[in-house]
């Protein structure tokens, strides 16, 4: 799907020529190690990058530049995907084929250079005015889970749930981490980024596919690491409780339930685990939403989501506090019922279809395109829909009991309203 | 069947309206896996005082029933249609809003099986008390999530601040208590009042033949029958055009507080080309005046008054319309003043130059070309602007045009001192 070239060691150019969109999509990624120390500065660092370089040393001029080049969209952003931290810089830009004046595709080009390579520096550092103004703005962001209930209540669970692992780590860091940051320590977190993290750069458009690698090679002018990046593998830690009740003022209660998953992305079971997931909680036609909301109007959405890189599986559920005892009783007798192959045709096929349609239709766009092959070119079967596909529909009924069986409840959060006096 | 070219974006759109007067749409995207069907009636929240079909006199049904009615769309005699669309591989939604109601689906395959059952299921009601009752359940639940979402509160606080009679200040799922009223009756009369194929759009866009899927269509709707189209009286509210409160407040177990300031729209009775250029010119000088290139924004994100949740907005329908500014932000207070000051100043001299708005004009441009990459929202959009008699492809057209007078114009109408109120959600606690 996509055609790749290494421009340095650990430097990938991942190129896709398709004329399927109007745009040009680009994504760089720099990977190292998630680990609770760097996440916090890394995230700052984007947020100072996205905000100020030596050449637009304002946000309000960068962004006029980038009104200038059709509004082409550029942020900068972190995120985690397995043991890995991403610093990411998405861009996505019109192609020079649907306008009256071309070139816009080399300024953009010229201007991640600048993002990325030219910072505003002054006496050799970062402005602390902009770093602690940034700082402020990652503060912020941390704080303000607290106001999304359900958000608050899922980081709560992964805190207890899995505690010391990369399943509840933020890659945002912690308020004190960030308060920590110094001018010096975040140029040390850049230099290092440039230096020695993995790069993974995507493009996908109506592209010449050699010159955009030579282009690439001039605009991110990137040595060889010096020690490639290698997957470090991470075992579950125990819960530190199996359940935990916390009350703020608020209307709705908030359920979340972690269970253990039996296999993670690299494991070949994880095709059936998608599976049991999606007849369990996944769809509209799962269980949990049949009965939870449908069968016993007990809420408006009840649901579970897979989350391979961990090997976790998480409810969710939204309802009011007084049900909290039959909607938990609820939902084990869903694992049940499939755990003693109560299984319809009905729902492994149903459940099939959608795993197919899903990643069909995440194809059909640039920035899915690009996500979705990351995603599974770790895999050893080729990347097709086809050959994804003949996995899923080689799982049995059989084979989703014999998961189910293994998927193990382990902690109940259950955030909720204060008690009337 | 019509065809309309559109050059510039290489898009081909096939139209025809059937025997029955419903709308359909066709646009086929090369290289698209997917195809995406919206069936979408012209009939929102808004909509609670009209003459029932067949009726004389004018009724008010309870709030919230257009987006109760959209739930219960979903449940037949012989079960949920989810389990349909499943078995298709297709994942199918609904939503409500102020004046629509859509019905939807994507699907890689069996797009016609799916189309069938989207027409079906939306032209085949069943309501009885008990299912209509054991839905309240569910809804109450969507209602409180939504009762502990801040910034949900901080928007329809401000609507409820602008408007003092124009039902666009109810809450699109109503309430625990108004939706306890509804009854199946309720829910017939609104259905055949507003589902009438002649009040109704349907959009197919994607991997898909133009003949063949009008021809799937057509066939199918020839099939059913249906009443006589007639005009829908929907009863008008008198709206002053001042606001109906200009500073509220919400306490809510919140970390940082959010303002917002809105600014309620004079001019909402223009359609059509009118309408289209009023909405964009209004966009444009909002990203002028407050977008992420503007002074204004500067100086607010330079003072930490504003934050990564600042936001703005403008909204147009038939009847109300608003423009909304609002930031999560220690300093409320002086965010607000300042958020009016820039409006205030406007209204001597836009605080831009023609070369300024060439260069937002540029930018909004680039957001249309990109937005045709995406199949939902070409879609949603061009049936919203539909029912409003604009059309999407448009749009790049009338922004091309756009003079500084044209903006000036259309300002007017957003810019007095009396439509303007605040809405601030604070912490139950004060921050020391």
């Amino acid at each position: 799907m996509f055609n790749t070239t290494e421009i340095a060691k650990g430097v990938n150019v991942f190129t896709r020529k398709t004329d399927q969109f109007k745009t040009v999509n680009f994504s760089i990624k720099f990977k190292k190690e998630l680990s609770t120390k760097d996440t916090a500065v890394r995230t700052v660092l984007t947020n100072v990058l996205q905000h100020s370089n030596a050449v637009y040393q304002t946000a309000a001029s960068l962004r006029m530049y980038l009104d200038d080049l059709y509004g082409t969209v550029m942020y900068l952003d972190t995120t985690k995907k397995g043991n890995e931290q991403i610093v990411l810089l998405n861009v996505e830009t019109v192609n020079d084929h649907y306008l009256k004046s071309g070139d816009v595709l080399n300024k953009v080009l010229d201007l991640v250079h600048t993002v990325l390579f030219k910072p505003n520096f002054t006496n050799d550092l970062f402005q602390s005015s902009i770093v602690e103004r940034e700082k402020a703005m990652v503060i912020d962001r941390i704080q303000s889970i607290f106001d999304e209930k359900s958000r608050y209540a899922q980081t709560q669970l992964q805190k207890i749930f899995r505690p010391n692992h990369p399943a509840s780590i933020s890659v945002n860091g912690t308020v004190a981490d960030v308060e920590a940051i110094t001018p010096q320590t975040l140029k040390d977190a850049y230099e290092a980024m440039l230096q020695y993290d993995d790069v993974d750069i995507f493009v996908v458009g109506d592209i010449d596919e050699d010159k955009m690698v030579a282009s690439l090679k001039e605009a991110l002018p990137l040595e060889d690491r010096p020690n490639p990046y290698k997957k470090v593998t991470f075992k579950d830690t125990e819960p530190l409780t199996d359940y935990k009740k916390e009350q703020v003022e608020m209307r709705q209660a908030k359920l979340h339930i972690g269970y253990k998953a039996p296999v993670r992305f690299d494991n070949p079971k994880f095709f059936t685990m998608q599976i049991f997931n999606g007849i369990f909680g996944g769809y509209p036609h799962s269980k949990l939403f049949m009965n939870v909301r449908e069968k016993e109007s007990l809420a408006y959405y009840c649901g579970s989501s897979y989350v391979s890189q961990y090997g976790v599986l998480y409810v969710t559920s939204g309802i009011e506090a007084e049900n909290e005892e039959k909607v938990v009783r609820l939902i084990d007798e869903q694992l049940q019922a499939i755990q003693q192959g109560d299984i319809s045709d009905m729902e492994l096929n149903q459940t099939k279809a959608m795993l197919k349609n899903q990643l069909k239709e995440a194809l059909d766009s640039a920035r899915g395109q690009i996500e979705v092959f990351d995603q599974y070119r770790e895999l050893p079967i080729p990347f097709t829909v086809e050959a994804l596909s003949e996995q899923w529909d080689a799982v049995t009924k059989e084979d989703v009991q014999e998961i189910a069986k293994q998927v193990e409840k382990q902690t109940v959060f259950f955030l909720t309203g204060m008690e009337e006096a | 069947m019509e065809k309309v070219q559109f050059e510039q974006l290489g898009e081909e759109l096939y139209y025809e309206k059937l025997d029955n007067g419903l709308d359909v749409y066709i646009l086929p995207k090369k290289g698209f896996s997917k195809t995406f069907v919206t069936f979408t009636t012209k009939y929102g929240s808004v909509d609670r005082t009209f003459v029932p079909l067949g009726e004389t006199e004018p009724v008010t049904v309870p709030d919230g029933i257009a987006h109760f009615l959209e739930h219960k769309m979903f449940e037949k005699e012989d079960g949920d249609v989810f389990q349909k669309f499943s078995q298709y591989g297709a994942s199918a939604n609904a939503f409500t809003s102020f004046t629509r109601t859509a019905y939807l689906f994507s699907a890689t395959n069996h797009i016609y099986e799916s189309t069938t059952t989207l027409l079906d299921f939306v032209q085949q009601p069943y309501f009885t008390e008990q299912t209509v009752n054991k839905e309240k359940g569910i809804i109450g639940q969507e209602i409180t999530m939504y009762d502990d979402q801040p910034d949900w509160r901080a928007y329809f606080g401000s609507i409820e601040n602008l408007y003092k009679n124009h039902p666009v200040k109810i809450d699109i799922a109503g309430t625990i208590e108004t939706i306890d009223e509804i009854t199946a009756e309720h829910l017939y009369t609104c259905y055949n009042t507003f589902y009438h194929p002649s009040n109704m759009l349907l959009f197919v866009i994607g991997s898909v033949e133009p003949e063949k899927m009008m021809a799937h269509i057509r066939e199918n709707q020839a099939q059913k029958t249906f009443a006589e189209a007639t005009p829908i009286q929907r009863i008008e509210v008198d709206e002053p055009l001042e606001v109906n409160c200009v500073a509220n407040e919400l306490r809510m177990d919140i970390q940082k507080p959010k303002a917002y300031v809105s600014f309620k729209a004079r001019e909402t009775h223009l359609q059509g080309h009118e309408m289209l250029k009023q909405e964009l010119a209004i966009q444009l000088a909002l990203d002028l005046m407050y977008g992420r290139s503007s002074a204004f924004y500067e100086e607010m994100y330079e003072k930490g008054w504003i934050d990564e949740s600042y936001s703005y907005d403008f909204s147009l329908e038939k009847g109300f319309g608003f423009a909304m500014v609002g930031s999560d932000t220690n300093h409320p207070v002086e965010l607000e003043n300042a958020i009016k000051t820039v409006m205030n100043e406007s209204e001597a001299a836009l605080p831009f130059d023609a070369e300024k708005l060439e260069r937002v004009k540029r930018r909004k441009i680039g957001f249309f070309l990109r937005a045709m990459n995406s199949i939902e929202f070409i879609a949603n959009q061009f049936t919203r602007y539909k029912f409003n008699d604009m059309n999407l492809f448009d749009a790049v057209p009338v922004i091309e045009e756009l003079t500084m007078e044209d903006v000036e114009q259309a300002m007017k109408s957003i810019q007095g001192i009396t439509q303007q109120s605040t809405f601030t959600v604070k912490p139950l606690k004060e921050a020391k």
